[in-house]
């Protein structure tokens, strides 16, 4: 419990104070615990596997009322939640789960806005099983975890097309001190949320001309459909946020510009956008791109209705992609949506250390996925044309752990073998953005030049500036990019009130 | 949005929009470009800042019509909008004291390269402009280039691939007629900017090439836009696009800018096909 105990004093009694009221204490009645346990965990729907490879639609198509209310009741709703603590914005989990039981569903959705603002999302995105479906007591009873995920997108889009919202609304007061939020991911979505709420005047700048981040141009529809994203953040416009789109900071205008212009405080929100290469022979053929080309091109450029729209995107009929994280699972699968014949992951570790979200690897493999793992290119192979044809692998066995606690891969001698592929894609990993950060005079910047800071206020060197997610982090997660959006929103409310 | 002040055609293919962007028009440096979109299905295409109004907040645009992009850039009517336009992107080229300088502009060339022209003129510098073409009809901007230069030459091919002989004789007499010079900037098609950098090559003169490769985003995030100089990878658009045009790998960067030619081709007829049923 300490690491959200640190985040956000008095959890704990406030989890269970909301524990013992008396609609809460007679639901638990209702059912008794025995009868909880025998419930099994109720599948996600999903588009069947030979359709949905030919469709860019969700694959997962979401529980009915009547499922959601049934996995609700799986919950125990016992005394120690292992749940929240594993949740990075500490969502109070239970009792949401137990208004969908109850059928109240509109403060099961309040109930999770009070923490996190982009539910819809994070139902769909978060790797629940590392985090809160982890540490559900389900689990130690030797039963599937509940379905928190899978009810947490329930509820969020059950009451999309809900009017009226029972949050207030922002009061802006400009009085307050104008924000100047860079980047329009999770964190800066996040940050401008909660201090719009406190009556600040944000302003989000967004390099790109559609907000949202990697959620708008690096994961694809079938996995969060744009209409869901779109109306994330028109709620979060709904509180008084200002975004503003293709505007570069450090380029449309420098930071000294903005705070000529009135800004008091900024958040760097700027991702980590530069895509690594292998730097390997043969790596600018035609034909070999990096995973944030080829998935921009696809979901915000909309190639996948090409010529409709003008972006185009690679034709392949054999793909190969390195990697073994969100991103390549998200590229290979498009990659069969576009048409390859043949799509296949190369991985350098095993499949236990793959990244990715099991679901994400479970689809994969359902839609006809090869994985190879312990595998690594060392060599892409060209035509006369300087097109791709094929490329170089090296076999890897395991050693000792590295730095990052996993067992490193060491080259086989003499395993080198040869594929023939024509279009390759590198999702090996992203660093942050140096755009702007490596532009401002006095700002700290780590080794991978991540921004350097508090961890607890996400303060930076720079008195007034502040930073968190991926740009701090470097390729880490949607929610704890937002965990990082709260409590720098938190931090930047204290600062402008001392000054 | 960005609302268009003016659409005009300069010469046969050659088009000129004056574009609403106050924030761009009051950053804008020489050598920069922004990327457009120019409709809500479009792509987001790199066009250099051919000149710029702080007062007004406008920016110049000048291109070629060549694919669908441009070809519903030069669509558009005074008046209307265009979807999104972001910038000024890449690094601005040097404005310093450097005596002497060639500046060899062909296509949108010739007004990309005009800002620079006119700063390095302010910074004290003697500008000789070379602005190549098929002929003379295709020659735009001549008296305002005229007014930041100090000599205006004209080198005329009938087509991009013929008779390098008279640039590089015109070039090649340049230098004797002014030893002094140092350095030539090249903005213009990749034909031109490579057979320029193998001239100097010969002679040794310092040539900075603006470089157009295939872009998405232009703010360095996904790589297309991948060169090779001097052995070493960069991304033009935060790298460059200005780069030393004896470094370039020239095989590389045209064989990539292909990359996308026969979907260029199927977009172009959809979009044809797609104006024939409006009419
Ligand atoms: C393909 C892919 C799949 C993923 N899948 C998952 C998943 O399933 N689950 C999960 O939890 N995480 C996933 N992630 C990781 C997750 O998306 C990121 O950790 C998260 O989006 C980081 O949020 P952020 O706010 O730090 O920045 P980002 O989402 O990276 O947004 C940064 C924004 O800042 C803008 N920007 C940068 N510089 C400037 C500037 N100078 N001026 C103005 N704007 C600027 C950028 O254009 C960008 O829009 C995935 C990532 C990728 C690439
Ligand atoms: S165009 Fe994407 S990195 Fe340059």
């Amino acid at each position: 419990m300490k690491k959200t105990e640190l985040f956000e004093p008095g959890l704990t009694e406030r989890l269970s104070r909301e524990r013992e009221k008396d609609w809460r204490k007679n639901l638990r009645r209702e059912i008794s615990a025995q009868k909880r346990l025998t419930i099994p965990r109720h599948k996600m729907p999903e588009q069947p596997p030979a359709q949905r490879i030919r469709n860019f639609l969700e694959v997962n198509l979401g529980y009915s009322l009547e499922m959601a209310k049934e996995e609700a009741q799986r919950c125990l709703d016992c005394g120690n939640p292992g749940c929240v603590a594993g949740c990075p914005v500490a969502i109070d989990i239970p009792t949401f789960i137990k208004y969908i039981e109850a059928g109240e569903l509109d403060k099961a959705l309040d109930k999770i806005r009070e923490t996190n603002g982009l539910p819809a999302i994070c139902g769909r995105v978060c790797p629940q099983e590392v985090q809160c479906e982890k540490n559900c007591n389900l689990v130690k009873a030797g039963k599937e975890p509940v379905a928190i995920g899978h009810l947490e997108r329930f509820v969020a889009d059950y009451l999309s097309l809900r009017s009226e919202l029972n949050i207030e609304p922002g009061c802006v007061n400009s009085s307050r001190g104008k924000i100047a939020v860079v980047g329009s991911g999770p964190s800066g979505l996040t940050v401008a949320a909660d201090l719009a709420r406190l009556g600040y005047q944000v302003t989000v700048f967004e390099a790109l001309h559609v907000p949202g981040g990697v959620l708008a141009y690096g994961i694809p529809e079938f996995r969060l459909p744009r209409e869901i994203l779109h109306s994330e953040i028109n709620f979060i416009r709904s509180l008084g946020v200002e975004i503003k789109t293709n505007f570069i900071v450090g380029k449309t205008a420098s930071p000294s510009d903005l705070r000529e212009a009135g800004y008091s405080a900024f958040f760097l929100g700027t991702g980590a956008g530069l895509p690594g290469f292998m730097n390997i022979p043969g790596e600018n053929l035609l034909g070999v791109y990096s995973a944030n080309e080829y998935l921009t091109r696809v979901n915000l450029m909309k190639a996948f209705r090409f010529p409709d729209f003008d972006t185009p995107a690679p034709a392949a009929r054999k793909v190969a992609v390195i990697g073994g994280g969100n991103v390549a699972m998200d590229a290979v699968r498009t990659a069969l949506r576009l048409g390859a014949a043949e799509a296949v992951i190369y991985y350098r570790r095993s499949r236990a250390e793959m990244p990715a979200r099991v679901e994400e690897i479970r689809h994969a493999e359902e839609e006809g996925v090869v994985f190879n793992f312990l595998t690594v290119p060392v060599r892409f192979l060209g035509d006369e044309k300087g097109r791709l044809r094929g490329m170089v692998l090296q076999r890897l066995t395991l050693g000792e752990p590295d730095a990052s606690g996993r067992p490193r891969p060491v080259p086989v001698p003499g395993s080198e073998f040869e594929v023939e592929v024509d279009l390759a894609v590198v999702a090996i990993g992203q660093s942050p953005n140096p755009l702007l950060v490596k532009q401002v005079d006095g700002l700290k910047l780590g080794r991978w030049g991540n921004v350097e800071v508090d961890s607890e206020t996400m303060a930076s060197s720079l008195p007034g500036v502040y930073a968190g997610g991926d740009a701090v982090r470097g390729g880490a997660t949607v929610i704890l990019a937002m965990g990082d959006g709260r409590r720098a929103a938190k931090a930047i409310d204290k600062f402008l009130r001392k000054c | 949005m960005n609302r268009i002040i003016l659409n005009e055609r300069l010469v046969p293919n050659i088009f000129h929009l004056v574009v609403e962007a106050p924030e761009i028009a009051s950053s804008a440096r020489p050598g920069q470009f922004v990327m457009v979109i120019p409709d809500e299905k479009g792509e987001r295409i790199p066009l250099n800042v051919a000149d710029w109004d702080k007062s007004k907040g406008t920016i110049d645009l000048v291109f070629m019509n060549l694919g669908v992009s441009t070809r519903k850039l030069a669509g558009f009517k005074t008046g209307d909008f265009l979807e999104g336009v972001a910038g000024p992107l890449g690094r601005p080229a040097e404005v310093v004291d450097f005596g002497q300088v060639l500046l060899v502009g062909g296509c949108y060339g010739l007004a990309g390269l005009y800002p620079l022209a006119r700063e390095l003129k302010e910074r004290g510098n003697q500008i000789l402009f070379l602005a190549e073409a098929r002929s003379r009809a295709y020659i735009y901007w001549e008296n305002r280039i005229r007014k930041v230069t100090d000599e205006f030459l004209t080198a005329f091919r009938a087509d991009c691939f013929s008779s390098d002989k008279d640039l590089e004789e015109i070039i090649l007499g340049l230098k004797s007629w002014k030893p002094q010079l140092s350095r030539v900037v090249v903005m213009g098609c990749s034909y031109l900017l490579f057979t320029v950098s193998e001239i100097t090559r010969k002679i040794g003169l310092k040539t900075r090439v603006n470089l157009n490769p295939l872009m998405v985003d232009g703010t360095g995030m996904c790589g297309a836009c991948r060169v090779t100089v001097h052995g070493k990878t960069y991304f033009a658009c935060v790298d460059g696009p200005e780069f030393d045009g004896h470094g370039v790998d020239w095989q590389e960067y045209f064989s990539r800018r292909k990359a996308f030619l026969s979907q260029e081709e199927l977009a172009l007829v959809h979009l044809v096909k797609k104006l024939d049923s409006q009419e």
